[in-house]
């Protein structure tokens, strides 16, 4: 993919992803703060308005820091900054390209994921946003056809949130509720399965 | 509770304003942005730059320690909130002179994620940026979990040190250095005797009983580590001292700055007493202070209650304490 076909498909998924503000505020609110819904609406239609001022020769990288810092600045949350942080580790693997293949997305997930777990001093299993991120990396890393790399992207971090689920959150303040935490699924790895479910709609949809 | 405000949603912009309008001699808004400060010289070609930050409500924290041989630059919150990473980029990059920024604030979570975006935001223009975080206060966690610890008042001396050195010229690792070995000897511990209320809500942080005091309190209105009858000035600082001595390993000879710090509602009289008796222990120990601080250095809105800080002297320190500075709320000629 380049640039702009980036930029497409990023923006159709993030206005698909904006209907799940709902359940991730509930979500949150019984683990979280509830701030969530707010972060992803607000950071989401930040991005889609950023990303539209963007010319058709903007980079990949390009790309990657316009949704960072719109995602951060939307409303500046501890996942907002974590995110933000993630987008720039993603967009320094990319530099230089201007076209982005199933390798590149790889790594850029990857580096997303190492940042989380850095800044977050979080590990898989903590049942956070990583949980979701490390997976979808995994998937990425052993994936060898194109076509289906999505599918098994959604499919492999559905499966990691749905596995954390029976386990108590270890980070953040869903950690301050301790065993009551048992039973939900982590709402930024949820919020993150929704995101790439949404890129697949998109993908599905433009075949 | 009443309350000196127009409306609780522009309390910081306008006090922001209050404080540009009254020095503007010292510090200016490199934008349109009250919520970004700087020193009025910003930036200070070949100098390391020093940006701090934080919530508001601690005044003379984080805003009054901006001008010469302090900090360069503050990004400014709302109450008790992490400013944005926005704000903490715009002050790096309207404080950096070329020799890159120290990146000198209190270890809290919000503020620390929002700080380490603005370095990786720093970094794509170009901007090398350090980090130092302030955690001197030894109630919060034990010794074994130092790294952890919050940072209140003490923070001051590590502003005063490491703006010293980048006045005279250090390089951005020099000037770290010298920020992370002062939070190093720096311990402070703290009580509070009454709540603060947010001009938000309008309401207590806490409840406190007549007769009781919370120790271990640290500068955003919660309540300490724990709760116990309250003591004289004088028992106090007898148990302040001695854990500040015991965490920092004082013994006979050492040298020590001592900051007796008002936690917003405290009389400067009652500031003085806790100051007479760590003055007389310290004295009877064989502890030579050196330099001392009384009055509010860091307040949590009109929370009663104080502080008491001890910084580990040696030349090296003692000198960049000494070292000129200039601010709208500090002063070292």
């Amino acid at each position: 993919m380049q640039g702009r076909d980036i930029n497409h498909h990023l923006t159709r998924s993030l206005e698909i992803l904006v209907e799940s503000a709902d359940e991730l505020r509930d979500l949150d609110q019984a683990l979280g703060d509830g701030d969530l819904g707010i972060t992803i609406t607000a950071g989401s239609n930040a991005v889609v308005a950023e990303l539209a001022k963007l010319s058709a020769e903007a980079t990949p990288t390009d790309i990657a820091r316009t949704c960072a810092k719109a995602f951060a600045n939307a409303n500046p949350s501890t996942m907002a900054a974590l995110v933000a942080g993630a987008l720039l580790s993603g967009s320094r693997v990319w530099e230089g390209k201007d076209e982005i293949g199933l390798q590149d997305v790889a790594a850029f997930t990857s580096a997303a994921a190492g940042s989380i777990a850095q800044r977050g001093k979080t590990q898989v299993g903590d049942k956070t946003i990583l949980d979701g991120i490390s997976a979808a990396a995994d998937a990425l890393r052993s994936a060898t056809d194109t076509g289906r790399a999505v599918a098994a992207v959604v499919e492999a971090a559905a499966r990691a949130v749905d596995e954390t689920t029976g386990l108590q959150s270890r980070r953040g303040r869903a950690s301050w509720l301790q065993e009551r935490s048992i039973g939900l699924p982590d709402p930024g790895a949820t919020a993150f399965v929704r995101f790439v479910e949404a890129w697949a709609r998109v993908a599905e949809s433009s075949r | 509770m009443k309350k000196i405000i127009n409306a609780p949603e522009r309390f910081v912009d306008e006090f922001v304003e209050g404080i540009l309008l009254a020095h503007p001699d010292l510090v200016k808004t490199p934008g349109a942005d009250v919520r970004v400060m700087v020193r009025a010289d910003a930036p200070v070609a070949g100098h390391v730059g020093i940006v701090t930050g934080g919530g508001s409500g601690h005044l003379p924290l984080f805003k009054g320690y901006v001008g010469t041989g302090l900090c360069s630059g503050v990004a400014i919150g709302n109450v008790f909130s992490s400013p944005s990473s926005d704000r903490i980029f715009q002050a790096t990059k309207a404080v950096d002179g070329g020799a890159g920024v120290l990146y000198l604030y209190g270890n809290y979570g919000g503020d620390v994620f929002n700080f380490d975006l603005a370095g990786d935001l720093a970094e794509l223009e170009g901007i090398e940026t350090r980090t130092v975080l302030g955690r001197d206060d030894v109630a919060s966690q034990p010794k074994e979990r130092k790294l952890d610890r919050r940072g209140v008042a003490g923070i001051i001396f590590a502003y005063k040190t490491a703006g010293a050195a980048a006045e005279r010229g250090d390089t951005l690792e020099q000037v770290a250095s010298i920020a992370e070995d002062v939070v190093e000897h720096t311990a402070t511990i703290g009580i509070g005797l009454a709540p603060t209320i947010l001009p938000t809500t309008g309401k207590p942080s806490f409840e406190l009983p007549d007769g009781e005091m919370e120790i271990g309190i640290g500068i955003h209105g919660e309540p300490g580590s724990r709760r116990g009858p309250l003591e004289t000035a004088d028992e106090i600082a007898d148990h302040f001292v001695q854990a500040l001595m015991d965490d920092l390993g004082l013994i006979s000879g050492a040298r020590v700055a001592v900051l007796v710090n008002g936690l917003g509602a405290t009389p400067l009289e009652e500031l003085y007493l806790l100051y007479r008796r760590t003055h007389q222990i310290l004295a009877g120990r064989g502890i030579e202070i050196v330099k001392k601080y009384v009055g509010e250095y860091a307040t949590s809105l009109e929370m009663a209650g104080a502080s008491i800080s001890l910084l580990e002297l040696d030349d090296a320190r003692l000198e960049l304490l000494n070292a000129p500075a200039l601010s709208p709320f500090f002063q070292e000629r």
